[in-house]
């Protein structure tokens, strides 16, 4: 029996330069921190089960791997070589399709696994090599490589994305006051609306031409956010991200919506420094920097704003951000 | 002897000056880590470099938690490798003195825990046994070594070398002793921090 998990992750700035289409003309940056939300992935492996199960929202038991209809755990265990005799379940702190880059964090948790079942010790870059071929090569999911380097590594990174595909992972050596104070300044707000990355994305690719200069502009922005941070100068990470998110909302129709705006530009009146709308947009996660005085106004009113627009699912998501990154949680042979 | 007392104290402040602060600043965030997700903490050296670690294990596994002792809250798992005199003689006796850490190290290593080696010369055999099974294990090693860092410089994952010319062995252990002293504070400052923050029930 095998138990790994992986953490999501809040991305800063730089997101959409790790798209190969844009790396490889130009480096791109990103600057992400993982949290302590986590997938899990537990496998078990013996004559004893018959055929493959697979357990997440949705229950599969086939005979034959590629028969399997969730598409990770498919191309996963085909690329293993491991075609009967087991049983794989997925549990997650939080759902996914919210922007924290939940579809990454598992395929490195799985990759993990099926890795330590082979026998293999690996590295945590590897994982995340391992998932990002499995997902952008062999899926041909249209997704950059942040997520699963952010997942895979743990804590606070600076990640560079060479046009040689290779990735460069700078672990930013953060004091305790800053990525606690970072903490005690932000708010991370669920919107209630869940969204497939792909069809942004999708269309966010095909725009990359037309929008190089702004992803230009996001990758140069991620440096100096990076100093501000070093500093702990949350007001002005707030409104850097703030910048930010005006640059990504123009990259493609769906990454903003008027009832995504009404909900930011709400938290922004209420008193946020700045903000953003995390991971590919359209919906999932809000986060805003504030003075922390600020924080029980800007949770009203990000409230009623949400009830205004019937958003059931709308709740606010404490967090707090995680060195360790993707673990072994449980190794046992029998 | 003034004199003395004056080139001895130089040397060391030159040394200090010198400490690659990036270097332990990655080994605090691979400690974090490793708090986290409840991973060990072993520390090995030979001779001085052994009560070094014996003094760190009790820092960080006590210390560091003496405001909060009565508080249910997870601490670290710190281990002085071996943890008997019967394990370092019975391994040096029937097997050999190099396998002195790695011998007893095998017994309890995980991956998720994070091993700690204290060399001055940075080239014991012992002591790189110690740090090669850490990688078999994924295991990240710091690495602490003097003089040109050796091996043990050269194949750990936070190389906190203490640069000074060969067999100045007094510097570089007090200064080891120094940077030990150092992590300990930073993380009894931050669990302090984050009682005084309402993080802590």
């Amino acid at each position: 029996m095998i138990i790994t998990r992986a953490p999501l992750r809040i991305s800063f700035v730089g997101g959409g330069t790790d798209l190969s289409v844009f790396y490889t003309k130009e480096r791109g940056h990103v600057l992400s921190a993982a949290i302590d939300k986590y997938v899990y992935v537990t496998i078990k492996h013996g004559p004893e089960i018959r055929g493959i199960n697979v357990r997440y929202s949705e229950s599969e038991t086939v005979r034959h791997v590629r028969e399997l209809k969730n598409d990770r755990v498919r191309e996963a265990l085909l690329a293993s070589g491991i075609d009967d005799h087991i049983e794989i379940s997925i549990f997650s702190d939080f759902p996914g399709k919210t922007g924290l880059g939940s579809s990454s964090s598992f395929s490195v948790a799985l990759m993990k696994g099926l890795r330590l079942l082979r026998g293999d010790t690996v590295s945590a870059r590897t994982v995340a090599e391992d998932a990002c071929t499995l997902e952008i090569e062999v899926l041909k999911e249209p997704i950059g490589k942040q997520d699963h380097y952010a997942a895979a590594m743990g804590g606070f990174n600076m990640l560079t994305f060479n046009p040689d595909h290779s990735v460069e992972v700078d672990p930013l050596l953060l004091d305790f006051h800053k990525s606690v104070g970072l903490e005690k300044h932000a708010l991370l707000f669920f919107t209630g609306i869940t969204r497939d990355a792909r069809d942004i994305l999708s269309e966010q690719q095909n725009n990359t031409a037309s929008r190089f200069s702004t992803l230009s502009q996001m990758a140069a922005m991620v440096e100096p956010f990076r100093i501000e941070l070093l500093v702990g100068n949350f007001k002005r990470l707030g409104e850097m991200l703030h910048e930010g998110w005006e640059l990504k909302r123009t990259l493609a129709s769906g990454i903003s919506s008027s009832v995504i705006d009404e909900l930011y530009a709400a938290g922004r009146q209420a008193g946020a420094w700045g903000g953003k709308v995390l991971g590919a947009g359209g919906g999932g996660c809000i986060l805003f920097l504030a003075e922390p005085a600020a924080h029980e106004t800007i949770r009203s009113v990000m409230k009623n704003t949400a009830e205004k627009h019937n958003l059931e699912w709308f709740s606010e998501v404490p967090f707090q951000f995680v060195q360790s990154g993707v673990e072994v949680l449980m190794h046992k042979q029998k | 002897m003034k004199d003395f007392v004056g080139e001895f104290s130089n040397h060391t402040i030159d040394a200090l000056r010198a400490l690659p602060s990036a270097e332990i600043a990655r080994a605090l965030v691979i400690l974090q880590a490793t708090y986290e997700r409840g991973g060990r903490i072993y520390v090995c050296g030979n001779g001085g470099s052994l009560a070094l670690a014996t003094h760190f294990v009790a820092d960080l596994n006590k210390t560091v938690f003496s405001s909060h002792l009565e508080k249910k809250l997870q601490r670290f798992q710190a281990i002085r490798l071996p943890s008997t005199e019967s394990e370092l003689t019975a391994w040096a006796n029937d097997v050999g003195y190099d396998m002195v850490f790695a011998g007893p190290l095998k017994n309890y290593i995980q991956e998720g825990d994070t091993l700690i080696a204290i060399s001055s010369s940075g080239n014991s055999q012992n002591i790189i046994k110690a740090v090669e099974l850490a990688h078999e294990y994924n295991v990240p090693v710091i690495g602490m070594s003097g003089f040109d860092g050796g091996a043990l410089n050269r194949l750990a994952d936070a190389k906190i070398l203490v640069k000074t010319s060969l067999g100045e062995y007094e510097v570089v252990e007090g200064v080891h002793a120094v940077i030990l002293h150092m992590m300990v504070k930073y993380f009894k400052n931050y669990f302090n921090f984050l009682a005084d923050n309402g993080h802590m029930v």
